[in-house]
């Protein structure tokens, strides 16, 4: 039994697309295997030499490291202001001028490049800020739209009637809170985390005017070596990204369901 | 009381944005208007200069050209989605997904792979005897656009996808049982109502490219320079923060008003939200 | 114009589940048929399958001769009235009830002038240019039925239309669709869980459950004489007593179940086979005090007040009954009573298999 049809033209150019999408990354993951010193695909001899390479680096090791501090503390950091604003937004919707919501989402509308040098500029230059914690602050910021609107999203369908009966029923206002409603948005908040890491990970514009002595974070580290070597390590690296990219994903499906990603 | 809990609690969120986004934006763009020479003499000089306006009309035209081709296949490609069994479709829109989790770096380093003087594409034409020699295919538009393209037609696939699956399947099939043929159906009712999808969708992708700093970096080098890859150069290679500054203000002022009267336009052609 | 819809051993799945099983249904010219039953019960699906929207395993459906099953739903040229409207959000009313006939090319001019006559007809004259977000439930049930009547199509279809109207409206809905119906005398299928809705608008219904079409028949004799201890049940038929008959003379039955014994008549219940149900409502079973009468013996349990009638819970040797009472004598739980079929209220069923 099944519904109408659609256009066969249409499914080929559909499938055309997709193998536009998924090509280059599969061409990139051959590369990555390749036993020449230069790249090439399809790999000749296959070797995991590349992948050594990574860790022979130092500038990759330590901005590797660099990279996932960032990520963790600027999520966590974004996780620990955001939750409070979106809760408040919410649960104060009317007390609350209605402004507030759209200064949250002003991170995404400035774009990123003018932050990163506006970052520069006024934090790292103009305030004697150190590299390391400008760019910890300015990823926060970076971040901190997603976790908003993400876990807000989320506090928009939370019923709050059911904080006042467990308030009713005498529990403390903030232990309610961790009691009863954030268990409830738990699926909002694992998945403000992910978009969050992910996109303070592959950050460029930011990052790009934020490197310092031995400061440097992965993606700024990868356009470097780009422009001076020619060599599949940068492959190799791109695979590493796209394993640590696929095991978020099988997270995500774990705890939230693929469907999820579609939103 | 409520109001009082209500912003302690927005407090730190607040302060952070204002501080650490809007006081150093504004700050930048505060000091273009308070140049020595003049009110508007570091925008003046960036549109007496031949080359910087060159590469404000090629960012445009490049943001333009990547929009209007992710518009069209994005929509045909979140069309097929959208009708899709549901198993397919959730995994047509994982393998969307994928590619927009994995970084602007790597995707835009796996266009060099590609189309490299001994990418795979030359390596491919010369081995088929179609060129003698490679084609230069790196540094021209024609990279940058393709990267641009492969850069954001999963966000406007996912963002259609949405869109089309909020259009009842009712609607649909009404317009079928009235006598409208698929193709009726589609430029009579599916359309209309995708029109506002589109266009944030378009917003979304015109902005991104529009600002994007990596894939013309790498794709386009020197020759295909940009607004986001001139304003690093200024700011970092040259130190001519005067005319880094213009350039943001230049980008930030197209960048929202871009998305003012796009956004307000889609929501006016929205006809559910009359 | 009136055209008779004939349905022929359809058989529907997904996958390997079954929706529909050998499915036959006849439809006369100009006659309303409602498909009543419990959701899942494969009512919409036999709906979507006339519109085309889907398409059967094996059978066919076609209208007054016409094969229309292999047909795409936009070349059936059926009417069609969603539950949720399916008004197009961007079309103005006027622009929604003119689509039809744009399909079928008829000029602007007269496709307006049609489509107000028959916005006329559903009194939205007046909001021909408002967009169907600024329209109440009501009105957008009406421009839904003018855009499905505009295009004047042999066969009409509705699929729960009303259940999205509160209570009120719903009624004032349902006489002014069979009104319309009627005055076009078009053939017209309609599918509804609400048993009222479909008693009351309809010629004939077909009351489904599991993919079968349980009984078809006229309201008035689903009502009182369903066929079989599903439709019984579901006509509201809450006891069906298992029954065998020890005794027969002329037409004095005399029958058993778990040990008591109640005379029935054939005169009033028609032919009794040697086994059979005997179904009541709670009507059907009157209570009484007289320990002699002919009746079920019952210890009363919970009393509720229907206000034409006390209604009574009953423990008897056939089973947990309900029965109702006489409001003149209240009477308390645990008391011992007997419970008298009345003749002409209560209704003899074939055995079956439980179902």
């Amino acid at each position: 039994m099944m519904s109408s049809r659609v256009h066969p033209g249409l499914v080929a150019i559909a499938t055309l697309v997709y193998v536009f999408l998924i090509g280059p990354l599969v061409i990139v993951l051959g590369a990555s295997l390749s036993d020449t010193t230069y790249l090439t695909f399809p790999p000749q001899g296959l070797s995991l030499r590349w992948f050594e390479n990574i860790f022979a680096i130092s500038a990759l090791r330590r901005t590797i490291v660099t990279s996932l501090q960032i990520a963790f503390l600027a999520t966590f950091l974004a996780l620990l202001i955001g939750i409070p604003a979106a809760y408040a937004l919410n649960r104060y919707r009317v007390q609350l001028p209605s402004w507030l919501g759209t200064l949250f989402v002003l991170p995404i509308l400035v774009p990123e490049i003018v932050f990163g040098f506006a970052l520069l500029k006024s934090v790292a230059v103009g305030a004697g800020t150190p590299i390391y914690l400008a760019l910890l602050v300015g990823h926060t910021v970076l971040v901190l739209p997603y976790v908003v609107r993400v876990i807000g999203a989320s506090l928009a369908s939370f019923d709050f009637s059911v904080e006042e009966a467990a308030i009713s029923l005498g529990s403390p206002p903030v232990r309610t809170f961790f009691t009863i409603v954030l268990p409830n948005v738990r699926a909002g908040v694992i998945a403000a985390f992910i978009l969050a890491f992910i996109t303070s990970l592959n950050d460029v514009s930011v990052s790009l005017f934020l490197t310092g002595p031995g400061i440097s974070t992965l993606p700024i580290q990868i356009l470097a070596h780009v422009e001076q070597f020619f060599d599949p390590t940068v492959a190799s690296v791109s695979v590493l990204l796209m394993i640590l990219t696929v095991g978020v994903m099988a997270v995500v499906e774990r705890t939230l369901g693929l469907t999820f990603l579609a939103k | 009381m409520k109001r009082l809990a209500g912003w302690i609690l927005s407090a730190p969120a607040i302060v952070a944005v204002v501080g650490i986004l809007i006081f150093p934006v504004g700050a930048v763009i505060a000091t273009t208007f308070m140049d020595p020479r003049g009110t508007f003499a570091p925008y003046a000089s960036f549109f007496n200069s031949g080359f910087r306006t060159t590469v404000l009309f090629r960012t445009l035209q490049i943001a333009a050209l990547t929009t209007a081709i992710s518009l069209i296949f994005g929509f045909i490609t979140a069309y097929v989605v959208s009708r899709a069994p549901a198993r397919l479709r959730s995994l047509l829109i994982v393998a969307a997904v994928f590619p927009l989790l994995t970084g602007v770096v790597v995707r835009a380093f796996a266009w060099l792979v590609i189309l490299g003087r001994n990418g795979i594409l030359n390596n491919t034409l010369v081995g088929l005897g179609i060129t003698d020699e490679p084609v230069a295919m790196l540094y021209t538009q024609g990279a940058v656009i393709v990267g641009m393209v492969y850069l954001f037609v999963p966000l406007m696939i996912l963002t259609l996808v949405g869109v089309l699956e909020n259009i009842p399947e009712d609607i649909l099939q009404a317009s079928s049982s009235l006598g409208a043929n698929p193709a009726a159906t589609f430029w009579q009712v599916l359309m209309p109502l995708a029109v506002p999808g589109l266009i944030v969708g378009a917003v979304l992708v015109f902005t991104g490219s529009f600002t994007a700093y990596a894939t013309p970096q790498l794709l386009g080098g020197e020759r295909q320079t940009v607004l986001a890859t001139l304003l690093q150069q200024r700011a970092m290679v040259s130190f001519d923060w005067v005319g880094a500054s213009t350039i943001a203000a230049i980008m930030t002022a197209i960048t929202i008003s871009v998305v003012l009267v796009m956004t307000r336009t889609a929501r006016r052609l929205n006809p559910m939200t009359t | 114009m009136t055209q008779h819809l004939e349905l022929r051993s359809i058989t529907a799945q997904y996958g390997t589940t079954k929706v529909l099983e050998d499915l036959s249904l006849s439809v006369q010219a100009g006659e309303l048929v409602s498909l009543l039953g419990a959701s899942g019960c494969g009512k919409t699906t036999t709906l979507r399958l006339i519109a085309g929207f889907l398409t059967p395993t094996s059978g066919t459906i076609t209208l007054s001769g016409r094969d229309l099953t292999r047909l795409p739903a936009h070349k059936r040229d059926i009417g069609l009235v969603f539950q949720n409207y399916a008004l197009f959000p961007h079309l103005s009313v006027l622009g929604n009830v003119a689509f039809g006939l744009k399909q079928r090319g008829v000029p602007a001019v007269q496709r307006d002038a049609r489509a107000r006559a028959m916005l006329e007809r559903v009194g939205l004259s007046a909001l021909a240019d408002r967009l169907p977000a600024a329209l109440s439930g009501g009105q957008k049930q009406r421009v839904a039925l003018a855009r499905a009547l505009v295009i004047e199509p042999p066969l009409l279809m509705f699929d729960e239309p009303l259940s999205n109207l509160d209570a009120k409206l719903r009624v004032d809905m349902r006489v002014e669709i069979r009104q319309l119906q009627r005055a076009n005398g078009t053939t017209s299928v309609y599918v509804t869980h609400d048993q009222e809705e479909a008693f009351s608008i309809s010629d004939r219904v077909a009351i489904m459950h599991a993919g079968r079409i349980m009984q078809f028949d006229r309201p008035e004799t689903l009502y009182r004489r369903p066929g079989n201890a599903f439709v019984a049940r579901f006509v509201g038929f809450e006891n069906v007593i298992p029954m065998r008959v020890t005794a027969r003379h002329d037409e004095a039955v005399t029958a058993e179940a778990s040990g008591l014994n109640l005379k029935l008549s054939e005169r009033v219940l028609g032919r009794i086979p040697d086994t059979f149900m005997l179904a009541t409502r709670a009507d059907g079973l009157s209570v009484s005090t007289d320990p002699n009468v002919n009746g079920i013996p019952a210890t009363l349990g919970l009393r509720t007040y229907l206000g034409r009638a006390y209604q009574y819970q009953c423990d008897t040797p056939a089973g947990r009954l309900v029965a109702n009472g006489a409001l003149s004598m209240p009477l308390d739980p645990g008391g011992a009573a007997r419970l008298v079929p009345v003749p002409d209220q209560c209704c003899i069923l074939a055995l079956e298999e439980a179902p």
